[in-house]
Order: structure tokens, then sequence, then C-alpha cells
């Protein structure tokens, strides 16, 4: 009797710490799956033939259809640079520099991945739109309402969580395997600047 | 004896959250009931070009899409032939990549690899030889490049970034006259293999 109950109990905790381990390595990735910068993570042979379970997995539950690393870059960001989630509630200042890449674009969604209503239709900027300073670096907002400069419209309405995307086709740097290299410094930061 | 059973207990639980673990991993792509394929093939039928309509609050037909790209997709079914793909491409930007229905990403050509901005493209799997020379004018024949199909079904899908709200009308006109049709092999006389295709831009990582 105590045999079968231990094994009752062996069975529950290792469906709890099978299934959250293989969740958090399919969402989240670990290192041998995902480059992570700061806030931003990136999968790096999502799409690939040949990737690994896990990738494999993470693109099946993300619906997504991305090209691969060799061709486009995508990186996301969840939190700030202090890895504070993202959220409607606050307003931020994301900052960047140019990129050796033949267009990139920055992207606003909410945590299922669709675009957030504002009156401007203001959904993203990209490197041929967005208002860039004589060394190539730029400054875009991330707030509720209106801000000068590059402002991307976080919506109002009730909170809700962030998530950016920073989608860069043709990086001209590519390492050995031909992946697009992206210097660390070269990707935005990402500032809290204040909260409601 | 006080000892060694916890310790068998950890070592049982550990090995069970292991077996638990592969198996989620491995079954998960067979059972996500929403990856791109699910969604992409109800928009219409297969060998069509079909533009997507761009991603707008609450309404996106693949999660976090390019609000600033626009995109037209092309399920193909290679089970009747090979399936044509011709474009007209106006700028370097474009993107054109083809997948599994899994969504792996087998190969992708650039605006920028073309020449003279002339799309063409033959799909078709390693078993169907494409007599390609010929099938069009001569001065074009150069052009026709020949995609090879890990499977008979996959998609291709044409991504043009815009640059700005006044030129997404652009990038949307443009992607109206591209086209997507069986091709079909002129009767000729059996001709030699077909050129290899180009090699895949994403087999090395």
């Amino acid at each position: 009797m105590r045999t079968l109950l231990a094994l009752v109990v062996a069975f529950v905790i290792a469906l709890l710490l099978g299934i959250s381990s293989a969740w958090y390595m399919i969402d989240r990735g670990i290192p041998l799956t995902t480059t992570r910068v700061g806030p931003w993570s990136s999968w790096m042979s999502e799409a690939n033939l040949n990737a690994d379970p896990y990738t494999k997995a993470h693109l099946a539950r993300s619906g997504r259809l991305p090209i691969t690393s060799t061709t486009a870059r995508y990186f996301t960001a969840r939190t700030d640079s202090d890895g504070r989630a993202l959220t409607s509630a606050c307003e931020y200042s994301i900052q960047g520099a140019a990129l050796n890449a033949r267009w990139w674009s920055i992207a606003l969604y909410d945590d299922q991945g669709s675009v957030i209503k504002n009156p401007s239709e203001r959904y993203s900027f990209n490197s041929e739109d967005a208002i860039r300073h004589s060394d190539g670096t730029y400054r875009i907002s991330l707030a509720a309402h209106a801000r000068p400069e590059n402002w991307l419209p976080s919506g109002d309405g009730p909170e809700h969580k962030l998530m950016l995307m920073l989608r860069i086709y043709g990086p001209r740097e590519t390492d050995a395997d031909g992946i697009g290299q992206i210097p660390d410094d070269r990707l935005p930061k990402i500032e809290r600047i204040a909260c409601s | 004896m006080q000892l060694r059973i916890p310790v068998l207990f950890i070592l049982l639980c550990l090995v069970l959250a292991g077996l638990i673990h592969i198996a989620a991993v491995l079954t998960l792509p067979t059972l996500a009931p929403k990856d791109a394929w699910a969604r992409l093939k109800p928009l219409g039928p297969a060998n069509t070009m079909i533009p997507i309509p761009p991603a707008s609050p609450g309404k996106s037909v693949l999660p976090m899409m390019g609000p600033d790209v626009r995109y037209a997709i092309c399920r193909f079914d290679l089970a009747n032939g090979p399936v044509r793909l011709k474009a007209t491409v106006p700028d370097d930007l474009w993107l054109i990549a083809f997948y599994t229905p899994k969504g792996e990403n087998f190969y992708t050509v650039s605006g920028a690899d073309m020449r003279r901005g002339q799309l063409d493209l033959i799909i078709a799997t390693a078993d169907q030889p494409v007599a390609e020379a010929g099938v069009d004018a001569p001065e074009e024949a150069d052009q026709v490049a020949v995609v090879t199909s890990p499977f008979k079904e996959g998609v291709a899908v044409i991504r043009a970034p815009v640059v700005g709200p006044s030129r997404a009308r652009r990038a949307e006109e443009a992607l109206k006259g591209t086209s997507c049709a069986p091709h079909r092999n002129k009767p000729a006389e059996p001709q030699e293999q077909s050129e290899p295709s180009e090699p895949p831009t994403g087999t090395a990582n």
C-alpha cells in the first residue's frame, strides 16, 4: 500500500517537473537554443529543417512562419533592459543604433501577438520611416499618449502586457555558418521612463 | 533503509520526469492545433497566390506578422506536377521563402538576388523532372530556377516590406501581380535532368 502511494506521488511529482521543464524550455528557451542580449531573445535555428526538438516545438506552438537566421533575424523582448515586464501602464524609451542590414523594423504587440489599436494606426517603426539622428541612432517612445520624434502608441484602455519584435532582413555581417550577426551593442536599449 | 527509500524515490521521480519531458517536447509539434499551416490552409485553395490581409488590431492571420510587411502566400500541392511562381519584384527588399507544412524554411530568395527583377521559379519534388529549358522565350530561360521541395506540399511566402503607410498600397499592388499556378511540361521528348536548383540558403545552421 505504501509502495503504491509512493508510486502515485512520484508520478504526480514527475508530471509537474516534466511538463514545467518542457514548457520553460519550449516557451523561453535555454542558451543552447536561444541567444539573449539584454531584454532581447532570439531562437537561433528557428525554421531550420534540422532544428532541435525544442526549437521545432517552439515554432509549432507559436504559429509563426519565420525565415531562417541566414536571411533574417528576429529578436523579441517582453521586458525592459532592467528585466521588468513591459506593460502599457509604463512609458519607455527605446534607443538603438544603426543596424548593418537591408531592412529592419521594430513592431509592438500585445501578449497575443496582435498589434495594438491606436488612432494613428502606427504599429511599428522601420529603417525607412523612423526619424534618425545624423549618427544613425534613433529613439522611439513607447507610450500611451503622443510623444515627439518616433511615437509608438501602447494603447489606452485597460493595462496590458507588451511585446516588441525587432525583425532584421538581410543582415550583412554573417558568421562561418552564414548566420546573420548582430553585434550586442547594436540591439536597442529599452529604458523605463515612468509608470502611471 | 530509512535513507535509501528517499534516494530511490527521488531517482524514480527524476527518471519519470525525464520521460514525460521528452514525450511532451516530441509530441507537441504534431499536437499544436494552431501552427502556421493550420492557420494558412483555410485561406483558400492550393496553387493560387493569396494576399494576406495586413495585420490589424485583434486580426492577424499569423501571430506577430510584420505590420509594415505585406504578405502573399501560395500553398503548393505538387501531387499533380510542379507549380510555377512568377512575379515582377519591384525592389531589393522582397523575400520569397519556401516552407514545409511544419514551417521549416527550406529555401529563400531575395529581390536582390534576382536579375532584372523578374522572379520565375518552378517548385518540384526531387522525383519530378522539370523540362525547364524552352518553356518560355529563350532570353528568359536562364532565369527559370527550380526549387526542390522536400515534400509534396508546402507554402511559399512573399514578403514585401513597406516604408510607410503611403507606400503600403504600392506593395499591395505589386503583390497582386504575382502568380502561382500548376506548371505544365511541354510534351516534348524526354530531356536531360534539369539543372540542380541553387543551394538552399537555410541549411547552414
